[in-house]
């Protein structure tokens, strides 16, 4: 049985995305003020860098003696929007981890734009993580700062002046839907508005790169489809998206990119795969 | 820009933090208080034993050479020259008989004895006043030497009680340094914990600043600041208590032990008022860097 919306509103979504990114071009030109053109311009991804996130025999061992990861390759385009799908404990939280750099593979290289992570200095951490975009299952709001401040926040740890922070905070908060919610607390909120502030804050110092982990997995199903619909929003506008998920509804829907991951190891890669394996047909195994 | 504007997200969350734990704070800023004012008392307490030490040592840096009677005055003269090209020495004055009898009958505490003297037995002298005390006795030895000199009793000054006060005024210094070395420790691991606490209440805070890009300095940052803060009060609390109750304490000490030369000295407030506020704001850094550091790391 089918949960999320038929293939008849999938079709009328992709209409509306394209028509979304068209009018959103279309305002920047013509009807804003030159200033807030540039701005604009600015929360679009920047098409010329190449994001290009690129697993290399990457072996990821914790102290405990688990082995998490086990010689997992694994190439992401610049735009390119990727499902990773797998039973608990399969190791999508570890390649999430390391791909924000919270951990160092213990075998393998990771390159992220061309540097790898293993040999960052942790100086430069900090700058790595800005650009990056990240969407927790918890939100991980700060209960005490309204909206506005706890979307500001993520300009503020980055020394941005206050002005700046007014304008890019509106708009984030205006992509996801939530203007006029500014003095509000994350706990007068619905799960789902939650996680629009909590994607909100992940885009508003324009990433070129989108990392969720298990965005959906507190929500709905229908709340979970509209978080989607925000995540596809922010790809089509250029933005690398990996999302790691357990929501089956949705991988089978949108019919993306689906990267299995099985005891450590990749046990399937999908260019338009569902969630579970089905039939023998384009698949490709890992050695 | 960026540096000031990260500074007043700084204070900002340092003044937040403060306030919402705070009967932490306050325990923390009333322990450091206690310590800075044992702190302050002890450099109080050695800025008076140097004072006093001062006088005694002005006192005793002068030693008289007695010459014999028969001694021709050229050949006094002479020595007195050759004193007073002795780079050790400060000063010489010749003190004649007639003068050293009229000071001794001027002394109130002679007033028996001189009532009693017959002529005058006291020897002329030299008084010699000696740039440092340790030379005291190397001019001792050269006086001896002179041929001028009286015999049987050839020169005056207390060398010994010198030797003892350099002692105690030594082992004093060693003491407080102990005791400051005790107090600074058990501060720095107050500031500690408190941070800690603040940390403990900001963790999810931290772990967002983490997450979206922010530097380690700039999550260190609010709970060096909040430590600083901590420190700073409580050296202002312990400072005005201190200036308060100092003239008091010198003026009832000196009433009731009279022989120790003690006076209020308001000169040496404005170096007990930077020693202590730089003194807290220090313990509070080192204590709350300490604290968060392990905490921060990326």
């Amino acid at each position: 049985m089918l949960v999320g919306p038929s293939r008849l509103e999938l079709s009328e979504l992709s209409g509306r995305l394209s028509y979304t990114a068209r009018d959103l071009a279309q305002r920047a030109r013509r009807r804003l003020t030159s200033q807030q053109k540039t701005q604009l311009m600015v929360l679009t991804p920047d098409f010329t860098a190449r994001p290009v996130i690129s697993f290399q025999h990457v072996w990821k061992r914790y102290p405990t003696g688990t082995e998490a990861l086990r010689d997992v390759n694994l190439v992401v385009p610049e735009g390119d929007f990727v499902f990773l799908v797998g039973p608990s404990g399969a190791g999508k939280s570890t390649l999430v981890r390391l791909l924000i750099r919270e951990e160092k593979p213990t075998k393998g290289k990771i390159f992220v734009e061309g540097v790898e992570l293993g040999r960052m200095k942790r100086r430069q951490l900090p700058f790595y993580r800005r650009k990056v975009g990240l969407v927790f299952q918890d939100f991980k709001l700060l209960p005490n700062l309204t909206i506005y401040e706890n979307v500001a926040f993520a300009l503020r740890v980055h020394g941005q002046p206050d002005a700046f922070i007014r304008t890019r905070v509106a708009e984030a908060l205006d992509t996801v839907g939530l203007s006029g919610k500014e003095l509000t607390y994350p706990a007068n909120l619905s799960g789902g508005e939650q996680q629009r502030v909590a994607i909100a804050r992940a885009l508003v110092h324009a990433p070129s790169m989108i990392i969720a982990d298990e965005p959906t997995g507190n929500l709905d199903p229908a709340t979970a489809w509209e978080i989607m619909q925000l995540f596809m929003r922010i790809n089509a506008r250029g933005a690398t998206v990996v999302m790691a998920t357990h929501n089956r509804e949705i991988v089978d829907l949108l019919r993306r990119r689906v990267v299995a991951i099985d005891a450590g190891q990749i046990a399937r890669d999908d260019r338009s795969g569902r969630y579970h394996d089905d039939s023998s047909k384009s698949q490709i195994r890992a050695q | 820009m960026t540096i000031l504007r990260n500074l007043r997200f700084a204070l900002n969350s340092a003044w937040q933090s403060f306030w919402r734990n705070l009967a932490v704070s306050l325990a923390a800023v009333v322990s450091i208080t206690l310590i800075l004012i044992l702190a302050g008392v002890n450099l109080l307490v050695g800025h008076a034993f140097s004072q006093v030490l001062d006088g005694f040592r002005d006192k005793v840096s002068v030693m008289s050479i007695n010459v014999a009677d028969d001694t021709p005055l050229t050949s006094v003269y002479a020595f007195q020259q050759q004193l007073q090209g002795d780079p050790r020495v400060a000063t010489v004055r010749f003190v004649t008989k007639e003068e050293a009898l009229a000071e001794f009958v001027r002394d109130p505490n002679n007033a028996v004895l001189s009532q009693q003297i017959q002529g005058n037995p006291l020897d002329a002298k030299l008084e010699v006043r000696v740039r440092s005390l340790n030379d005291v006795a190397a001019i001792d030895s050269m006086a001896r030497q002179w041929p001028g000199v009286d015999p049987t009793d050839p020169t005056n000054y207390q060398g010994e009680f010198v030797t003892r006060m350099l002692q105690l005024s030594q082992w004093l210094g060693f003491a407080g340094i102990g005791l400051m070395a005790i107090l600074v420790i058990v501060s720095v691991v107050i500031v500690m914990n408190t941070i800690r606490t603040a940390v403990y209440h900001r963790r999810k805070e931290i772990e967002v600043m983490k997450l979206v890009g922010a530097t380690e300095w700039f999550v260190r940052g609010p709970f060096v600041l909040e430590g600083i803060m901590t420190g700073v009060i409580a050296a202002a609390i312990a400072l005005s208590l201190l200036v308060i109750s100092y003239p008091p304490a010198v003026s009832r000490f000196s009433a009731d032990i009279t022989f120790i030369p003690l006076t209020y000295d308001p000169t040496f407030i404005s170096s007990l008022a930077r020693d202590l506020l730089a003194g807290g704001a220090l313990l509070g850094a080192l204590g709350s860097y300490i604290g968060v550091r392990r905490f921060v790391r990326l």
